[in-house]
């Protein structure tokens, strides 16, 4: 036998190792119980890392946001400032995580929160949404006693911060979601009168109008992603089928003739008088059509009115003009930014100074004014809020009713949120299956 | 990996197999020697170049996608530690009633397979033209080669300019020959194959380089031959150049696939975010959304040993074949 008998070829040595690894992944995988709890102490050496960590920057306060646009990027160095107005002593870190909208800001906060390295707090929404946080929130109850934001904030925001029976956030603003917004140019050509539509279908014959009268878009959709549409269905239901029947759609007790209708008038608009190209263009470039004059009508979140402002020479009253989504008056579809309050917190004094500040009149001003949105307190003074956020303002005090949105996080958890977005996706987004649709809705909510 | 070591050594290394070690004739038992004997004489001395990266790419990739393994055997849902008490194949047989999962399984498989065999076609050619001693040759080389350069991020955003239903350049060169508006993103039917065009531009351009390297590595002697022969041109390449670039199109056809499945940059990209368009869902974006957006790990990790099971059905072979012609 000689030496190089012996020896392993490289190949062989390859082979060996391929067999090993196999002979590896079967021992792991038969060996379950062991390995599982191995997997399981080290995610907790993770949470040790992780309080470690927090040991050495105990009390910089860090905030997570995703406003790094625009107006979101204003306001939130509006924020900021007020924020060191008021607490000239804290160690603070603003960290803005923008694209897709929430989308990367939420994968950096799920990864954080489940390394156990949570962030002071991060902006989210409150209501069902806190449910995907369940078990890594902490309480905030102690901020909104000694500041009395019970008294101050409407019951729906009272509600909708807490969490198995305790606060987990503090909301800083709001945006509205059903309205309309329409070109004054565009629907005096028509011969529309906008504030004469108070139902679904007198707007679908308002959009009729606009087609026959006119060139412009009747309504013009930005459906790159799902979400426009599934706000746009939240919006139609209220208005057409009432309050009751949209809030048993949110409890999980939908009635599916509702649903159903709502779907019906839903194909009527998207399959006639929308524009073209509307499932390859977003939000930014279908609110460009109504600035420029090609299209007379948007459903959209206010924060479309953001862009307005923007705008040059396009003035409210003047150029471009609100009205509630037809058959929802009275009501004040509501949306909230808030900030959530993790546990294991890594400045909780810092952190509730913070969370203090964001409930006061001095921040809701500072942000709201530049974001589009208005203060969560009905107590605050409007003076410096344009006249569309002051209108905005009293329909929020006075509505009658202020029934949670349903794609941004308050009306369904985010789960049952991706489902029926799932379902709009493969099944309503042209070409417009209302069957399926209704099915899947009601499948999405009713569980 | 993880094999035990013998409780006799004095020394830290672990000794592989024991059996071999004894049969030292020599005064002293020495297990370096062993070592040294048994893979090759600098196994000891060299490992400390080799053993740290082998350590850390055991733990981290190896042992990450065991990890996966498991997490996907869990229910696995939220925040929290997952409870490994209790496996079973419960993810899986939820992902095969999730229509949602088998369309996008379905439209990974048609990327994968539609998208490589085009490209490869499509850089053959490419290769074949630029090899018949054209003027510009490495101009024309760099310019099918750029796009391959450019991130998915620039390209994904200019193929959404590209196939814009009123302004892109491919609606204005329709429309002006006559034809109607195509909506490439917005037409479940077609958005897929919109999206393999635009890999396939990206990607031609690597094939005919690795094309191009198998075409020069050809001997004259063959051409000149089959010349001598009376073959045709296209005769020529087909019975005599193209079965030898077998080795050239497996391994283009290799990195091609993991591209196809690495498409998810591309259509996160085109839409910003998470949901490609209706008819373009692939396991990747399925993957990230289950993660991120429901926090259902289990179930998101069920679908990323789908997905690396499907690699490894492409590479495995591949390492095979190497293996069996001795380039392992």
């Amino acid at each position: 036998m000689t030496n190089q008998d012996k020896r392993l070829s490289r190949r062989h040595f390859v082979g060996a190792t391929g067999a090993a690894t196999l002979a590896g992944l079967a021992g792991c995988s038969g060996g379950n119980g062991g390995d599982g709890s191995d997997g399981g102490d080290g995610s907790d050496g993770g949470d040790g890392d992780g309080s470690d960590g927090d040991g050495g920057s105990d009390n910089t306060l860090e905030v997570l946001h995703a406003w790094t646009g625009g107006d979101g990027a204003r306001a939130a160095e509006a924020l900021v400032a007020a924020f060191e107005e008021e607490y000239p002593d804290v160690d603070h870190e603003f960290n803005p995580i923008g694209g897709g909208g929430n989308q990367n800001l939420d994968a950096v906060v799920a990864n954080r929160l489940q390394n156990g390295d949570p962030p002071s707090s991060f902006a989210n929404w409150p209501g069902p949404n806190l449910q995907r946080y369940e078990g890594v929130l902490g309480e905030v109850g102690g901020v909104w006693e000694s500041e009395g934001f019970e008294d101050v904030m409407v019951d729906e925001a009272v509600d909708l911060h807490q969490y198995n029976g305790a606060y987990r956030a503090v909301p800083l603003g709001s945006h509205r979601l059903n309205c309309l917004f329409y070109n004054t140019s565009v629907v005096e050509e028509a011969g529309v009168d906008p504030d004469s539509l108070t139902s679904v279908s007198a707007l679908i014959d308002a959009l009729e109008t606009v087609q026959s009268e006119t060139d412009a878009i009747p309504m013009t959709h930005g459906a790159s992603g799902t979400w426009t549409t599934t706000q746009l269905f939240a919006s139609t239901m209220l208005g057409q089928e009432g309050y009751d029947a949209y809030m048993s759609f949110l409890d999980g007790s939908p009635d599916e003739a509702a649903v159903r209708a709502t779907f019906e008038s839903l194909a009527e608009i998207l399959g006639n008088y929308i524009n073209e190209d509307a499932s390859s263009i977003g939000l930014t470039e279908s609110n460009q059509n109504i600035i420029e004059g090609n299209a007379a009508f948007i459903h959209q979140g206010n924060w479309a009115a953001g862009a307005y402002r923007n705008a040059e020479d396009f003035n409210y009253d003047e150029d471009w003009g609100f009205k509630t989504y037809p058959g929802s008056e009275g009501m004040y579809m509501l949306h909230f930014d808030s900030f959530l309050y993790p546990s294991d917190n890594p400045s909780p004094e810092a952190t509730e100074q913070f969370m203090a500040f964001a409930g006061s009149e001095a921040a809701q001003v500072a942000f709201n004014q530049y974001k589009g949105s208005i203060p969560t307190r009905t107590d605050v003074d409007m003076s410096q809020f344009g006249p569309y956020l002051q209108e905005t303002q009293e329909d929020f005090a006075s509505a009658d009713q202020r029934p949670p949105n349903l794609q941004h996080g308050l009306g369904v958890p985010s789960e049952t949120m991706t489902s029926l977005n799932d379902v709009i996706s493969s099944e309503f987004s042209g070409p417009y299956d209302v069957d399926a649709a209704t099915q899947g809705f009601v499948d999405a909510v009713s569980n | 990996m993880t094999r035990n070591t013998d409780t006799g050594d004095d020394s830290g290394d672990a000794v592989t197999d024991g059996g071999v070690a004894e049969d030292g004739q020599r005064s002293g038992f020495s297990p370096v020697a062993a070592l040294n004997e048994r893979f090759g004489s600098d196994f000891v001395e060299s490992s400390q170049f080799w053993l740290p990266p082998f350590l850390l790419v055991g733990l981290f990739v190896y042992g990450a996608i065991i990890w996966n393994l498991l997490i996907s055997l869990t229910d696995f849902t939220g925040f929290g530690t997952p409870d490994y008490s209790d496996l079973d194949l419960q993810m899986y047989s939820r992902a095969l009633a999730d229509s949602g999962f088998v369309d996008a399984a379905i439209n990974t498989f048609i990327l994968l397979v539609g998208f490589t065999l085009v490209t490869l076609a499509l850089g053959l050619g490419l290769a074949i033209l630029i090899d018949r001693n054209i003027r510009f040759e490495n101009t024309f080389r760099t310019i099918y080669l750029l796009p391959m350069s450019l991130s998915f991020v620039v390209t994904a955003q200019f193929w959404a300019w590209m196939f814009n239903f009123n302004n892109g350049v491919i609606n204005i060169v329709i429309t002006s020959l006559g034809l109607g508006r195509v909506d490439w993103i917005g037409n479940p039917d077609i958005v897929l194959w919109a999206v393999m065009f635009a890999l396939m531009w990206q990607f031609a351009g690597y094939a005919m380089v690795v094309f191009l390297a198998g075409l020069r590595a050809i001997p004259n002697e063959h051409y000149e031959a089959a010349k001598v022969d009376g073959a045709s041109t296209v005769r020529m390449y087909w019975r005599v150049i193209i079965p030898q670039l077998k080795g050239s199109t497996i391994s283009a056809s290799v990195v091609l696939m993991v591209f196809a499945l690495k498409a998810f940059d591309f259509l996160y990209s085109l839409v910003g975010g998470y949901r490609p368009p209706n008819g373009a869902d692939i396991l990747a974006t399925k993957m990230v959304r289950e993660a991120y957006a429901n926090l259902n790990w289990a179930y998101a990790s069920a679908v990323a040993i789908t997905l690396f099971v499907m690699t490894l059905g492409i590479v495995g072979p591949y390492l095979y074949y190497q293996y069996n012609r001795g380039n392992l």
